[in-house]
């Protein structure tokens, strides 16, 4: 998104590093959430994750480049020292209303039920019982794996039902189903690296970056 | 999909042929796996062997492909099933669905490959207000009656209705409390029932039929329609299996370890799964279900005790343990169930063990003769070998450090392994310090996604919150990595750039030690130990792998320390070159400046790099005692040495270094630093240096100019090229040894860099995609075959010369094998890689 092309922004949605109290809009909200959550980040994957266009990643990455918010290092966004607070602080707003709505708190609790079963799936998936001791899973039962993966498809589709109500409310949820659909496609081709691999958008890494931003929107503290 | 087998309960007369579709455990032929289905031949080899197993029938994967072709169950399958149910009801003497002693049935999926997303099994099918009350009456139990009540439904609504099984939980509540205040058992059926199926409708909007032959035709279309749901589908598309290969259903009597005395259920492993012990291992539990035993409901009492009390049955269960063990050739764990005083196993597996287990047991297995060793061999995997291979604090240094005070803290241990490094308490210090070769212990009060960039480059993981299913342990475990979380009583600061434990405080900076299955935390660095140099099982077994392998194995070195370690690890020599040692003794830079100030070619002085050489590669030969020294000359064309060394610099200083015997005065100093080292050392073992990158035999004749002649080091070359390979010939003709470079080869085969035959990008995405059909990391390339068959031709040809393989990063088994049956025979390794591949090599 060329600069010209939005004269208002660097006035009015993006005040100059150091000053407060003006928001940032929509699109940049989405632009430096996603940096905040992966912290250093290209514009392609953030534009994968959020689903908003390369061109407009770009053009917002320049944007918060300007207003401090991130450095641009080569292709990599890094967020910067400000970021954070000002993604709360835009959450706090405009999330204010979904926080006291009855419907989206069932929907937060839910998910800490759904994030446990989650969680007890892939400890089945990193270690096997034997005797009563932990080893790691060395992936040579291929019946055992399919039964973990199971249990954690069955997390992803629970987790897919609160994304989907979730979205009904802030539709950019609704691109964390459409992440995990993918990453478990994989899974179920047998490339079990997306089960939990940090360096790839593993299950487990979009999960664990949803549930940031899920404690992000609705305002709550992580617990672990 | 869900609807893809859809089941039209007054479909026509089936136009299936007249093949029996359902076969007893006891008429099948095991070795029909295609037919039957892993499970089934599991059962009906099981049951030909004479073993105790609940029976049971088969319905086979020519029904599967039946329903798919008809898109119904036949009703002639369903009466088949029925057949057989009634041949079950005699032979247990148990009805199904009435009393007074009801048949249980369990259905199960059983395709012939495992595969996602086929149906789980269905436990106590069969339960209906008439059965219910029967077993509350033969129990004894109401309890007991509720539990499987309930654990019935809850399985047919989440596996056969795909509900969530939740909502059932949820609905029942505390069945203790219901039971307690429940004096009838059919009002106690009643009751039960009825909240579950609402449940069940308001989650699904469907129900549990009540009658059995309904359950069970619902669970067998359940299994036929699990074939093709999406999961499966995917899996099958992406590996290429037929869609017509088809799944079978297995159908099993249930047997009940809380009926009548004596009775319980158990798990038993042939030998013990932790340590390999031989000995009977496990648990029972008197009057308990086997889920109860998995579960940890109930505390059983171990299986010699139990031995002790009813010695008949144990004294069967441990003969059939032992038959099944030597008939099957491994360590096994088996289920088994005792109904009024029978035997019944109810499955078998092999173990799953520990490394230090696996090793064990191969060498007893090997040492008992009960199998060959190539068998033995095959139960031991690389991975346990390098799992054994991961240092490890040393013995009695935790005594010690405990003994010192030194113990700051007991966390959660999360991921096992234990290691020592700097602790740092910002991921991005931690990313910092690591890509400078530090090892770094990632401490974070808490951790969320940002700081996955910090913990995929630290060594160590500590948090101060967390159970052992949280993010950091996921991550932790995903990458191998130490974990300790949980720490409650740390307060980790990193603002403040520190930890502290009550009045003590550990500063970013300072070394620390965590151990991840323990979960304690030390202060300071602890000594390590890899725990595989203790291992007298694994020296045994791979002595085993040499005997059959006839492989010299050398291991890649660069200290004298390092030539001990590799010759302990059972190497018959050691590799290294002249750059590498070099450079770890520090005098490779000052080598550099040295040639980048000289300027005349013909006035060269190389009389310091020959002097450094002598001084640097005494204690090196030294320590090498009689084995086998191969030494590579420096390569400043190296992949590897680009960063190192001011390689674009020196190469336009000196082009001649671009090419093997381009700078003859640089070879003969390493020739003379190496014939004095080996003088001083006493070294008694053969020696030689090899230089990269020859193709020509005449630079080979050249080399061998430059060495003196009948000296101490011998002459040898590296070959990386395609031209080098189809030479070789005339190059063995005149070196002494010549070494092949197998990751280059394959690398200048398909023209990428070596060194992405070393990493995981970009060539797993690539061969994902189908791109190119051999995946160069584990597969020799077919095009390679004729240059590696010109090379063993020149080996055969040439006896005087020894023509060795090199390989570098993990040993590929495919790889290994495809040159042991090439006739090669001697193989140059990384340092840590020497026991796996005594293992591979062992194996083919």
């Amino acid at each position: 998104m060329d600069r010209e092309a939005q004269p208002d922004l660097q006035v009015d949605v993006l005040p100059a590093p150091g000053a407060d109290g003006v928001q940032l809009d929509r699109l940049h909200f989405e632009v430096l959430n996603s940096i905040v959550l992966k912290k250093m980040a290209s514009a392609g994957s953030v534009s994968s994750a959020t689903g908003v266009t390369l061109a407009e990643v770009d053009g917002a990455m320049r944007d918060l480049e300007q207003a401090g918010h991130i450095v641009l290092v080569g292709e990599q966004a890094l967020a910067g020292d400000s970021a954070q607070g000002r993604v709360e602080e835009y959450a706090a707003e405009c999330y204010a209303e979904l926080r006291r709505d009855g419907e989206a708190v069932r929907l937060a609790d839910q998910f800490e039920v759904v994030n446990r079963r989650f969680l007890d799936a892939l400890a089945l998936w990193h270690q096997v019982d034997v005797g009563g001791r932990k080893v790691t899973n060395d992936h040579g039962d291929p019946e055992y794996d399919a039964k973990v993966v199971t249990r954690v498809d069955r997390a992803v589709q629970q987790l897919c039902d609160i994304l989907g109500a979730l979205s009904r409310r802030d539709p950019r949820f609704e691109r964390y189903a459409r992440r995990l659909e993918v990453a478990m496609r994989r899974v179920d081709e047998g490339d079990t690296a997306y089960v939990s691999t940090p360096t790839v958008d593993s299950v487990h890494n979009v999960w664990f970056e949803f549930h940031e931003d899920l404690l992000r929107t609705m305002g709550r503290a992580r617990r672990e | 999909m869900s609807d893809a087998v859809g089941v039209r309960p007054g479909s026509p007369v089936s136009v299936l042929p007249a093949v029996r579709c359902v076969l007893a455990f006891g008429e099948a032929d095991h070795r029909q796996v295609r037919l039957l289905g892993g499970k089934g031949a599991g059962l009906a080899r099981l049951t030909a062997e004479g073993l105790p197993v609940p029976p049971g029938f088969i319905i086979t994967t020519d029904a599967c492909r039946g329903v798919m072709a008809e898109g119904a169950v036949p009703a002639g399958l369903l009466d088949e099933v029925l057949d057989h149910l009634a041949t079950l009801e005699r032979h247990t003497g148990k009805s199904f669905g009435s009393g007074p002693v009801p048949l249980l049935i369990s259905v199960r999926s059983g395709a012939p490959v495992s595969m996602p997303g086929m149906m789980d099994t269905v436990l106590n099918l069969g339960l209906n207000r008439e059965t219910a009350v029967a077993i509350a009456e033969a129990s004894g139990d109401l309890r007991f009656m509720a539990d499987v009540l309930v654990r019935f439904h809850r399985m047919y609504s989440e596996i056969v209705l795909g509900a969530s099984g939740d909502v059932i939980a949820e609905a029942v509540g505390d069945l203790g409390d219901r039971v307690r205040s429940a004096t009838d058992p059919g009002a106690l059926y009643d009751e039960l029932w009825a909240l579950c199926q609402r449940a069940v409708d308001d989650d699904a909007g469907e129900e549990v039929p009540s009658d059995p032959r309904r359950q069970l035709s619902g669970a067998i279309e359940a299994v036929f329609r699990s074939w093709n749901n999406r999961r499966a589908v995917t899996y099958r598309d992406f590996h290429r299996i037929p869609h017509d290969l088809g799944t079978a259903v297995v159908v099993q009597s249930m047997v009940f370890g809380n009926l009548g005395r004596p009775s319980g259920s158990g798990v038993v492993f042939t030998r013990n799964p932790v340590t390999g012990d031989p000995q009977l291992y496990g648990e029972y539990l008197e009057g308990g279900q086997g889920e109860d035993v998995v579960a940890g409901t109930a505390t059983p009492e171990p299986i010699a005790s139990a031995g002790a009390r009813l010695p008949e049955l144990f004294g069967e269960l441990r003969d059939r343990c032992l038959q099944l063990e030597r008939s099957l050739g491994d360590v096994l764990d088996i289920e088994f169930t005792v109904e009024r005083g029978r035997l019944y196993l109810l499955q078998v597996r092999s173990a799953k063990r520990t490394p230090e287990a696996a090793i064990r047991i191969a060498a007893d297995l090997l040492r008992e003769a009960r199998v060959e060793a190539g068998d033995a061999l095959s139960a031991v995997s690389a991975g346990q070998i390098r799992q054994l291979e991961r240092p490890q604090f040393a013995e009695g240094s935790v005594a010690a450090a405990r003994a010192q005070g030194r113990l700051l803290t007991t966390g959660v241990g999360a991921a096992p392994g234990q290691v020592s490094g700097t602790l740092v308490l910002d991921a991005d210090r931690a990313a910092q310090r690591a890509a400078h070769g530090e090892a770094v212990i990632l401490a974070r009060p808490i951790t969320s996604p940002v700081d996955l960039h910090g913990m995929i480059a630290a060594c160590g993981i500590l948090t101060a919150t967390g159970g052992a299913t949280s993010h950091a342990a996921v991550v932790a475990r995903a990458l191998a990595k130490p974990c300790v979380v949980g720490c409650g009583e740390a307060r980790i600061e990193p603002d403040r750039g520190r930890l502290a434990v009550g009045g003590r405080v550990v500063e970013e900076g300072d070394p620390i030690s965590l151990d991840g299955l323990s979960g304690d935390v030390f202060t300071g660095a602890l000594p390590m130990t890899a725990p595989a140099a203790s291992n007298p099982d694994l020296g045994f077994l791979l002595a085993a792998a040499d005997g059959r392998s006839g492989c010299r194995i050398l291991g890649r070195v660069t200290t004298a320390e390092h030539v001990t370690t590799v010759l302990e690890r059972g190497a018959t020599g050691v590799v290294t070159s002249v750059d590498d040692v070099l450079a770890a003794t520090g005098h490779l830079d000052g080598l550099i400046e040295s040639l980048l100030a000289q300027r005349e070619l013909d006035s060269l002085d190389l009389s310091r790099v020959e002097a450094v050489i002598a001084e640097v590669f005494e204690p090196l030969l030294r320590a090498a005692g009689s084995a086998e020294v191969g030494i590579r000359a420096i390569d400043f064309k190296a992949d590897e040495s680009r960063e190192l060394m001011q390689q674009t610099q020196l190469l336009t200083h000196y082009p001649q270094l671009s090419v093997p015997v381009g700078l003859p005065a640089l070879l003969s100093a390493q020739f003379a630093g190496l014939s004095t080292a080996a003088a001083r050392s006493g070294h008694a073992g053969p020696i030689h240096l090899a230089v990269r990158h020859v193709s020509d035999p005449r630079e080979a004749r050249a080399l061998r100019d430059l060495g003196s002649p009948g000296g101490r080091v011998r002459i040898g070359t590296y070959l990386t090229s395609p031209r080098g390979a189809l030479l070789s010939g005339g190059i063995a003709e005149v070196s002494d040894v010549v070494w092949l470079e197998v990751r280059v080869m394959q690398a200048a085969m398909f023209g990428i860099p070596a060194r992405q035959l070393l990493t995981q990008h970009p060539l797993d995405e690539y061969v994902k995609r189908g791109l190119i059909d051999t995946d160069p990391r584990f597969a020799i390339d077919p095009t390679l075959h004729s240059l590696l068959a010109a090379v063993a031709t020149a080996a055969a040809e040439h006896p005087g010369c020894e023509i060795g393989m090199r390989l570098s990063g993990p040993v590929s088994e495919e790889i290994a094998a495809t040159l042991h049956g090439l006739g090669f025979r001697l193989f140059a390794v990384d340092g840590d890689e020497v026991r796996p591949a005594r293992l591979a090599f062992g194996r083919v």
